[in-house]
């Protein structure tokens, strides 16, 4: 199998990340999978610094809006669906209508709050008993699934024993699956 | 049991209070600016049941009642203890107020947001004040189940509060860098740390008493402890910057400022009328004296309680009745020379 990132050397390595709630899977040669999983570490939501990583997205933000229809002469006309509050009303006034609207106008609410507060994702406490969409797709995960997710994670901080011991518990538990079937 | 205000606290020589304020909303009503009075009612009657079961769970005497109902006396007095906002007390809708016995802990209901929980401790304790926050807030989701998004954390109606949802703030004495007109130049050098300075009553009002108020800007981000952690950092800074002023004030003239201190004390002790705004000036002399050793008392006294005492609201909540500006300037100075203790 080729790599899926430069189609041309060997995958070796299976990439699988949850963010926000999305799960993608990738299959990587081992180059590629060095140079992707290093560029995650130095991700901004991981440590507080400017990153360069952040002056890139500011900066291809800047761009987009300039070159794009979403201009501040053309407000996308969206509506907030509970309490009937425009993306434009919202703007005027600085204020939500309700709960919903953040989910109503959430394509375009991260560059606001990205202006006004300098970040776009929450980091602090999360109430007792709220169960994330991560939580949710880690339950619904298979045994293997979750051990090549702890395997990838041992590859990263470099624990190489436990790295072969779950690799060779994921290929006897493939064995059996492919004994039962 | 002890208000926050009349224990004596390590620091409070230059920080008077430390403040954690959490705003929380419910899913199933609309936000403030979409809130009809039918609603808010209901919103009102439907949080104050918990003030039973925080007396249960937190030990305290809790009590609740409608902050739209009581006299404009009631609401002045409360705003100047910081037990409710100025906007909750003008507010004409419904309104409601959950307050512990020693008004540590206030709940104030359909504010901006539908629930803001604040703790607040007398001196320099942000930690505790946010540990008492936090926990009122678990014993709340547990009956309300406040929006909450795990992208955007705690969903509030203006996008400044989003995340977090919390305001942290130190309230802060500071004559010496007042009066050598530094306190410009510390709102922009706070500025740089993502802090503000306003004025006592937060947004938009003048400073009062050279007293101030730090808090934290953004609320999206950045985890709470790390907010907390970032604001004690420049507090404690801005302490030093006060402390050395001061220091640097009396190596320059101990004399003249120990005569004007005590020339102070004779104004508050003999004055037979005094204005708020006099008051609060001359009091933060006194206290300046007190903090820096120059003036004695035979007994235990803390100038910060006087200095909400004499704010007109609060004049007028312990006298019992509303009275005209000359005789509240009268009731005041006669207030005053009650509480002020004997020099030694």
């Amino acid at each position: 199998m080729q790599c899926d990132r430069c189609k041309k050397r060997d995958a070796k390595v299976l990439y699988t990340e949850i963010i926000n709630g999305v799960k993608k899977e990738q299959h990587l040669c081992e180059e590629c999978a060095a140079n992707y999983t290093s560029f995650q570490i130095d991700k901004p939501f991981l440590n507080n610094e400017f990153s360069l990583g952040d002056l890139l997205t500011t900066l291809f933000d800047n761009y987009s809006a300039a070159g794009a229809k979403n201009s501040f002469y053309n407000i996308p006309k969206l509506e907030c669906k509970t309490c009937g509050m425009t993306y434009e009303e919202f703007l005027q006034l600085g204020k939500f209508g309700c709960a919903e609207c953040y989910r109503s106008f959430n394509g375009q609410l991260g560059k606001t709050l990205k202006g006004i507060q300098g970040a776009e994702v929450h980091t602090g406490k999360r109430p007792k008993g709220f169960v994330t969409s991560t939580d949710r797709i880690l339950k619904d995960m298979s045994e293997i699934e979750k051990l090549s997710l702890k395997l990838q994670e041992a590859i990263e901080k470099e624990e190489f024993e436990e790295a072969a011991r779950l690799r060779d518990l994921i290929k006897q538990l493939k064995k059996e699956e492919i004994g039962n079937a | 049991m002890l208000k926050w205000y009349e224990q004596n606290v390590p620091d409070n020589d230059v920080v008077i209070s430390s403040r954690v304020r959490l705003a929380r909303n419910l899913e199933s009503y609309p936000f403030s600016i979409k809130l009809q009075e039918e609603q808010a009612v209901n919103l009102v009657n439907q949080v104050k049941e918990l003030t039973p079961i925080l007396s249960e769970k937190d030990n305290r005497k809790y009590y609740a009642c409608n902050i739209s109902t009581l006299s404009d006396i009631d609401k002045a007095a409360m705003v100047e203890r910081h037990i409710v906002s100025p906007l909750l007390a003008a507010k004409e809708q419904t309104t409601g107020l959950i307050l512990s016995e020693d008004e540590t802990i206030s709940i104030m209901i359909n504010e901006e947001d539908h629930v803001r929980i604040q703790a607040i401790v007398g001196g320099m304790n942000l930690e505790e004040a946010y540990e008492l926050a936090d926990k009122i807030d678990d014993i709340a989701y547990e009956k309300l189940h406040f929006a909450y998004d795990e992208k955007y954390g705690y969903l509030t109606a203006c996008p400044t509060n989003a995340g977090t949802g919390m305001r942290a703030s130190c309230m802060v004495f500071l004559p010496a860098l007042s009066s050598a007109r530094l306190i410009q130049r510390l709102v922009e050098e706070v500025g740089k740390y993502g802090m503000t300075i306003r004025g006592i009553y937060g947004e938009g009002s003048k400073s009062l008493g050279n007293l101030y108020q730090i808090s934290n800007q953004k609320t999206l981000g950045n985890s709470e402890r790390e907010i907390i952690e970032n604001l004690k950092r420049i507090v404690s800074q801005v302490v030093k910057q006060e402390r050395k002023r001061r220091e640097y004030m009396l190596s320059l003239n101990a004399d003249e400022i120990q005569d004007q201190v005590f020339r102070t004390y004779g104004i508050l002790k003999y004055a037979r009328q005094i204005t708020s705004d006099d008051a609060m000036n001359l009091l933060s002399q006194l206290k300046f004296g007190v903090d820096t050793g120059l003036i004695k008392f035979d007994r235990e006294f803390n100038i910060h309680k006087l200095m909400m005492g004499v704010q007109p609201g609060s004049l007028q909540w312990t006298l019992g009745k509303p009275l005209g500006s000359v005789t509240r300037d009268q009731a005041r100075a006669e207030y005053i020379r009650k509480e002020l203790p004997t020099i030694i």
